[in-house]
């Protein structure tokens, strides 16, 4: 107990310290180490949620940019596809005007054909009248004026003046 | 001029009949400052820190950080953190405080006599008995909760075969045995700093304490480091005694 008392120690005071310490103690632990890690813990989860979004918004527009370029792509498709339709459906159309104006030409052609024949056969026709008419009238003039030959000569010559 | 160099701590004035001593004082004094420190900036914590609540939280993330790694992450750390970051910092700053300047010069005067108002709080037994004897105590508890009561009375007394015995016998040794190693490392270290330095500026004044400044310097810290981690490793250890046996 000598030791004790050579070093100071008075229940007292030991009690005065004890209470001093579980007060610090108590105090810090209350109001200083508990919200200093709340709030570090809180931190720690916000900054990885804000990790994790960044990673996420990346690649949701990476997705974007993608579907963005798939779009163009099928855009230009289309565009094409239209474009060729557009073309050949031109083409055909083109073709059934040229086939159709062959056609009518072809039709005019032929209906001035069969009208010329006609105007011919009809000519023909009446030229074939004509001379028939004149042969009567030529036998019958020889007929008439047998007797010379002179006439005869003189008829025939005049016949065929008539025919001139 | 004469030196004198106490064991006990000096009793600066009596309030009733409680002394009030200069370490007793000062114990007061650093725990206000402690409670000032870290309780203003935690009652105003933003997400977004500025400089000073930077600096208080990365001081107990590290120093919670390192609890995790000695302990093992989880509830355990989360428990014995408290105990052991305050015990820390009330030894680094106590110690600490040795070195504001002036301090030593500030005496009252009491029948007579010059005594210091300012002493290292460690260099009196009764304070770091008391960190000793709850850090003891907490150990304890931590081995009876982890192991059991039966368990942990088996431990020390064991009628068994004499080895076991003996070797109850010697744990218990141990036991008792930290109390005034743990207590008397931190105590001794701080009051052979303050004999020391006392001394040396008694001898040369100017420049030649300057070495050994530092060396307290050293000291305060490592003294301040040693204590909290001894105690948070004796509870470690504590509460492994179950995984550890078996």
């Amino acid at each position: 107990m000598e030791l004790l008392e050579a070093l100071g120690i008075n229940l007292k005071i030991l009690f005065a310290q004890l209470v001093n310490f579980a007060v610090l103690l108590f105090v810090l632990w209350r109001f200083a180490y508990r919200p200093i890690l709340n709030i570090l813990k809180e931190r720690r989860e916000k900054v990885s949620q804000g990790v994790q979004d960044s990673k996420a918004a990346e690649i949701k527009l990476n997705e974007a940019k993608d579907k963005e370029k798939a779009v163009i792509i099928e855009a230009k498709k289309e565009a094409q596809n239209i474009i060729d339709e557009a073309k050949e459906r031109a083409e055909k159309k083109k073709q059934a005007i040229l086939d159709k104006a062959k056609e009518e030409v072809g039709q005019v052609i032929n209906a001035e054909k069969k009208k010329i024949q006609q105007e011919k056969a009809d000519t023909l026709k009446s030229i074939k009248a004509d001379i028939s008419g004149l042969v009567v009238l030529a036998v019958e003039r020889v007929m008439k004026e047998k007797a010379d030959s002179t006439t005869d000569k003189k008829i025939i010559k005049e016949a065929i003046k008539d025919l001139k | 001029m004469e030196l004198n160099i106490s064991l006990s701590p000096e009793i600066l004035f009596q309030i009733g009949n409680f002394p009030i001593t200069n370490t007793l004082l000062w114990s007061f004094v650093l725990s206000s400052f402690l409670i000032l420190v870290f309780v203003i900036p935690a009652s105003r914590l933003k997400l977004v820190p500025g400089k000073f609540q930077s600096f208080i939280e990365m001081l107990i993330e590290g120093a919670y950080d390192f609890v995790e790694s000695i302990i093992g992450p989880g509830v355990k750390a989360r428990r014995v953190f408290p105990l052991v970051f305050t015990m820390f910092i009330f030894a680094l700053v106590a110690n600490l405080a040795v070195y504001i300047p002036g301090q030593a010069a500030v005496t009252i005067n009491r029948g007579g006599e010059a005594i210091s108002v300012f002493r290292a709080v460690m260099s009196d037994y009764g304070m770091v008995l008391i960190m000793t004897l709850i850090s003891v105590i907490v150990t304890q508890i931590v081995a009876i909760i982890s192991a059991g009561p039966w368990k942990y009375l088996g431990k020390f007394i064991n009628f068994r075969n004499p080895l076991k015995f003996f070797l109850g016998v010697m744990e218990l040794i141990g036991e008792t045995a930290k109390i005034v190693s743990l207590s008397f490392r931190l105590f001794g270290n701080i009051f052979a700093g303050e004999v020391l330095g006392a001394v040396v500026l008694f001898l040369a004044p100017f420049f030649v304490p300057l070495p050994f400044l530092f060396l307290g310097l050293l000291t305060a810290v490592v003294q301040a480091f040693v204590f909290a981690v001894l105690t948070l490793v004796f509870i470690s250890m504590a509460s492994e005694i179950e995984t550890v046996e078996e």
